[in-house]
């Protein structure tokens, strides 16, 4: 074990909690060390190009193919789901289907970028309800804080679209960007299904195609700079490549944008103010030190190693005055629990959630386009929020403008259909695709669930990884007020095609390999959306929640744990803007307080004039500071 | 050698200047996107971004250019017969001119590059304007009115466009900001580095945007990173020529970083300058280069209507760069029958693609 650092802050994880968190505290003078469990390779332009290409090599192009990861930081693959043989060890009742990167960036470096608001109902779900809980705040809380995380991520929508079910947007705002075109697709869809309504129990609803909020540059609105692709050089310095400041429509947002139109969190991490900020990648915290009287954190161990395809590591401790875990999830639940932090509640690890996804496909009348545009630009959100409520899981639709690819592996697969199957060659084979893969439809529909303790991560000393840390242990069901959902929502979308004169060809059976759940005599065939929250979750009452409003650990109170963990419940929306909103309100908490209790540090190296908004650089471990490189 | 008559002192002249400015911009255009798509995919990402990002600029130049032509009531038309010039074309170098071709990446094309990144300022007044003894058809920053005189440097012409903007401001007030305000074209039509973009509508605004053009390539006050801690145009090349990374800090000329590979080789072998008679009559090569040519007419008659009144049509034709640069790879890289391992380039020859469409 070498020497000690000390630092305002040390931050585990550098996604996008984590990142926007030490820029932030950066910015207000705090010394913050960021511990990133992966490679530092995305962060510079030409290791993202690496990503790139290993993506293009890759044969399956699922979620994970651009991220391989280290032997020492190990993550779950889609691709494991099947074969049970991956990182998550899954207890079951139900497969957990969802995955998350660690590199540097975290998972927002595969995210879609999908940036919805929660709804002001989705606070209040027990009270108006009867079902899940309420959060420790309202919607108008964090409403600020909406706000300002729109603008650090980059968020491109219209107000306009976006005032529904009780929404509300501060006078005179609009979103940093116009919204992002939509697709010829969803106009085409739109035309179709705008004003018609379906009906869930009591509630009639009118259903309308609306283009969604999305962490995509576009044309910014009053003086707004989209931030493009990120190039941390050996100098330590950024560099403006002119690049990505608008999205190109390269229709690979998930598994990686090659010019980083689309926001990760790199992005954020390099504009924090590089004079306060020290990052370590390759270092993976693997337990924190507590104090047995007061409780509170004194260090976090890690293990840190050079070689990517290798378990050697050498342990070192950070010691900070706060310690802020951003790790995701289920890995903040996992070093908690290894650290022997279960807490008293019992509720550590418990209470992980998705949104469970079916999706439904068919062949409109005539071409509409896919293959095109970002993956996806818009969805039906009326099913969102609603008395039914009460009895079954609300459900967002995504509209894909990328045909049946995640739902069939089209247009590979329809390629070999026509030419093995239907033994078409020539002329044929070529009016035969045009005409299939151009009115190739799909849609997304994923469903609200509740918190449930017996949904949860543990760990088993049976179960370690390369490195001698637990890998997760899952154990997920899906319950009947969310398969309930999920049915109503299958009739739905069987509704919407027949009125947009879509032929439904939905077949489970021949399909990519879905997991399974029985349900109402029939199975249902659902995909995890890479939306994992609660295992930390929020509240006001020690005894029923791990942290506090603030994401501090009621046990613990120089620790927080921040990320979509924190959520008590996850509505409909993609959970990544509300933990964004969360984590900035987090940072402004510790700067209100640290300011206040401490007098300021130097920082770790000259502050070389105040960096330009977009191009200033962290510095990463490759290329220590002075000062601190002899002491590592 | 300046005589009275090259002073800028009436609106038409600084109109005319404003247009050979934009003519100017424009002429490094060709020469980098041929260099830039010469390079073989996969290799020389550093090289490919570098030249990327100036040409990115040069755009953005222009662009600024449009907006001053058109604050005082002037109209671009990038469209006209002899705006985009044959090449080699003839840039000033101080006492003498250098030749920009279109040709494929290596250290001569970066030579060039750099020639053009790097504005010289006269060493003294006298020296602003030099006669050329023998003036060339493609010669560029000539003097208005006085064709065998050649500004001593881009820099130069444009230090001229700017006096000239102060005098007749002085003269004529704000009347000389006559233009339609509709016609700027703002940072929200430009893809990419359009953060400094700047609309023209006043005296303060057409200096901030003759001083953005001046500035850029050649650094801040010559250091090598500017006061953004951005390495400056002329090192980024540099660099590539040098082999090696600027750290902040480092002498210019002296690299300290770690070292940089460029692979020379990994270029498809192109005709330089190349012409649509280089093809023969009939060949797909020859309907290719024509396809590009009217491609590329296409695209200035957009730019042209951007700049004129429809800022929004800007997005239209950048996006319709992607299709220019499938039509310049498909030339790039295959080989011209006969011409043992010389492959095809696009050609650029406006009047040609015009006849041809008419
Ligand atoms: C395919 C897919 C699409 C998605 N699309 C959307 C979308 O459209 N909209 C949306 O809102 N959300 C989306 N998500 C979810 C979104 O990616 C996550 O919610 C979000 O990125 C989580 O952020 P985080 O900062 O909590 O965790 P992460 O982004 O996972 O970051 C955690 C970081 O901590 C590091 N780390 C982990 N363990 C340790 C350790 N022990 N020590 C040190 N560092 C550690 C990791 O390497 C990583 O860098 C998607 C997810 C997937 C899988
Ligand atoms: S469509 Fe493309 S350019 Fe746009 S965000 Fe997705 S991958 Fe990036």
């Amino acid at each position: 074990m070498t020497a000690d650092m000390t630092h305002d802050v040390v931050v585990v994880g550098a996604g996008v909690a984590g990142s926007l968190i030490a820029r932030r505290l950066t910015t207000e003078g705090l010394r913050v060390l960021v511990l990133e469990a992966g490679p530092a390779t995305p962060s510079t332009f030409e290791g993202y190009l690496q990503h790139v290409q290993t993506f293009y090599a890759a044969s399956g192009k699922g979620a994970e193919s651009a991220w391989p990861p280290a032997i020492g930081a190990p993550q779950p693959d889609a691709r494991d789901l099947r074969s049970d043989n991956g990182y998550f060890v899954q207890r079951g009742p139900l497969k957990y289907g969802s995955t998350y990167t660690r590199a540097q960036g975290g998972s927002t470096l595969h995210w879609l970028g999908v940036s919805l608001r929660m709804l002001p109902e989705d606070f209040e779900l027990r009270s108006r309800y009867g079902r899940g809980r309420d959060w420790p705040l309202r919607y108008q809380a964090l409403e600020p804080w909406y706000r300002q995380a729109e603008r650090e991520i980059g968020v491109a929508a219209d107000v306009a679209d976006q005032t529904h079910h009780g929404i509300e947007f501060a006078d005179g705002y609009d979103y940093p960007m116009r919204r992002i075109p939509p697709s010829y697709s969803d106009i085409v869809l739109a035309a179709a299904v705008d004003g018609m309504s379906v009906r869930l129990g009591e509630d009639e609803i009118r259903l309308k195609v609306r283009s969604y909020p999305a962490a995509r540059n576009s044309i910014p609105r009053d003086g707004y700079r989209p931030v493009g692709a990120v190039d941390i050089r050996p100098d330590g310095l950024g560099r403006d490549l002119y690049l990505g400041e608008r999205c190109a429509g390269n229709t690979s947002c998930t598994p990686i944008c090659p010019i980083q139109a689309k926001y990760n969190a790199g992005k954020s991490l390099a504009r924090a103010n590089p004079a306060y900020l020290t990052v370590l990648a390759r270092a993976v915290a693997s337990k924190l030190h507590v104090d047995p009287v007061s409780g509170e954190v004194r260090g976090v161990e890690y293990q840190r190693y050079e070689d990517t395809s290798s378990p050697r590591h050498t342990v070192h401790t950070a010691h900070g005055r706060i310690y802020v875990l951003a790790a995701h999830a289920v890995e903040n639940a996992k070093l908690m629990l290894a650290s022997g932090l279960g807490g008293a509640s019992g509720m550590l690890g418990r209470n992980l959630m998705d949104h469970p996804s079916i999706y439904g496909w068919g062949l409109a009348k005539a071409p509409l386009g896919p293959y095109r545009g970002p993956l996806s630009t818009s969805g039906i959100d009326d099913m969102r929020g609603g008395a039914f409520r009460a009895r079954h899981a609300a459900f967002r639709v995504d509209i894909g403008n990328d045909g049946w690819r995640p739902t069939t592996g089209a247009p590979d697969t329809t390629v070999v259909d026509a030419v093995q199957t239907r033994g078409l060659y020539g002329a044929d084979l070529r009016r035969y695709l045009e005409s299939t893969l151009a009115r190739q439809v799909r849609f997304s529909l994923n469903a609200e669930q509740l918190p449930s303790a017996a949904n949860r991560v543990t760990i088993d000393p049976r179960y370690l990884d390369a490195m001698g840390n637990p890998r997760p242990v899952i154990s997920y069901d899906i319950d009947d007020y969310t398969l309930a959902g999920m049915a109503e929502a299958t009739r739905v979308y069987r509704e919407v095609f027949s009125r947009a004169g879509i032929e439904d060809h939905t077949d489970p059976e021949h399909s990519t390999w879905f997991p399974e759940v029985p349900y109402a005599g029939g199975t249902m065939r659902y995909h995890g959306m890479g939306h994992f929250a609660g295992t930390h979750g929020m509240g006001n009452d020690p005894e029923s929640s791990v942290v506090d409003v603030d994401q501090r650990s009621w046990e613990h109170r120089n620790l927080f744990l921040v990320g979509a963990g924190s959520f008590p419940t996850m509505g409909t929306s993609n959970p990544t803007l509300t933990m964004a909103a969360l984590a900035l309100r987090t940072a402004d908490r510790l700067i209100a307080e640290m300011g206040r209790s401490s007098h300021r540090q130097q920082p770790y190296r000259r502050e070389q004039g105040r960096s330009r908004d977009l191009s200033s650089g962290g510095y990463t471990e490759d290329r220590p500071p002075e000062g601190l490189g002899d002491r590592l | 050698m300046s005589t009275a008559s090259t002073r800028i002192t009436t609106v038409e002249r600084l109109r005319e200047y404003l247009y050979l400015a934009m003519q100017l911009e424009h002429a490094t255009i060709p020469p980098y996107l041929t260099a830039l798509y010469s390079l073989k995919p996969g290799t020389n990402s550093d090289a490919y971004h570098v030249i990327r990002v100036v040409a990115v600029e040069e755009m953005l130049h222009l662009t600024l250019d449009a907006n001053m032509l058109n604050a005082i009531g002037g109209s671009p038309d990038l469209t006209a017969p002899s705006f985009v010039p044959d090449y080699p074309a003839f840039l000033p170098d101080g006492e003498t001119d250098f030749q920009v071709s279109r040709q494929r990446f290596s250290r001569e094309a970066m030579q060039n590059i750099l020639e053009i990144e790097r504005p010289k300022q006269t060493p003294s007044e006298q020296h602003r304007l030099v006669r050329r003894s023998a003036p060339k058809a493609q010669q560029l920053a000539v003097v208005p009115g006085e064709p065998s005189m050649q500004y001593y440097s881009i820099g130069e012409f444009y230090a001229e466009i700017g006096r000239g903007f102060r005098y007749l401001h002085k003269e004529m007030g704000d009347a000389l900001f006559r233009g339609d305000p509709a016609r700027q074209v703002g940072k929200e039509y430009f893809y990419s580095g359009g953060g400094e973009l700047t609309t023209v509508t006043d005296l303060d605004s057409a200096e901030v945007a003759i001083r953005l053009i001046s500035e850029q390539g050649e650094g801040y006050g010559g250091r090598i990173y500017d006061e953004h801690r951005e390495l400056a145009h002329y090192y980024r090349f540099e660099q590539l020529l040098l082999g090696r990374y600027y750290l902040d800090g480092d002498q210019p000329g002296q690299p300290t970083g770690p070292a940089l590979s460029v692979d020379w080789d990994a270029v498809y072998p192109i005709k330089q300058d190349a012409r649509l008679a280089d093809y023969p009559a009939g060949s797909e090569l020859r309907d290719a280069a024509v396809a590009f040519n009217r491609a590329y007419a296409d695209f200035l008659g957009l730019l042209t209507k951007a700049f004129t009144g429809q800022p929004e049509l800007l997005i239209e034709a950048v996006t319709g760069m992607f299709r220019l640069r499938d039509l310049m790879i498909q030339l790039i890289r295959n080989p011209i029958p006969g011409l043992d391992g010389v492959n095809a380039a696009p050609t650029f020859e406006m009047a040609a693609a015009a006849v041809v469409s008419s």
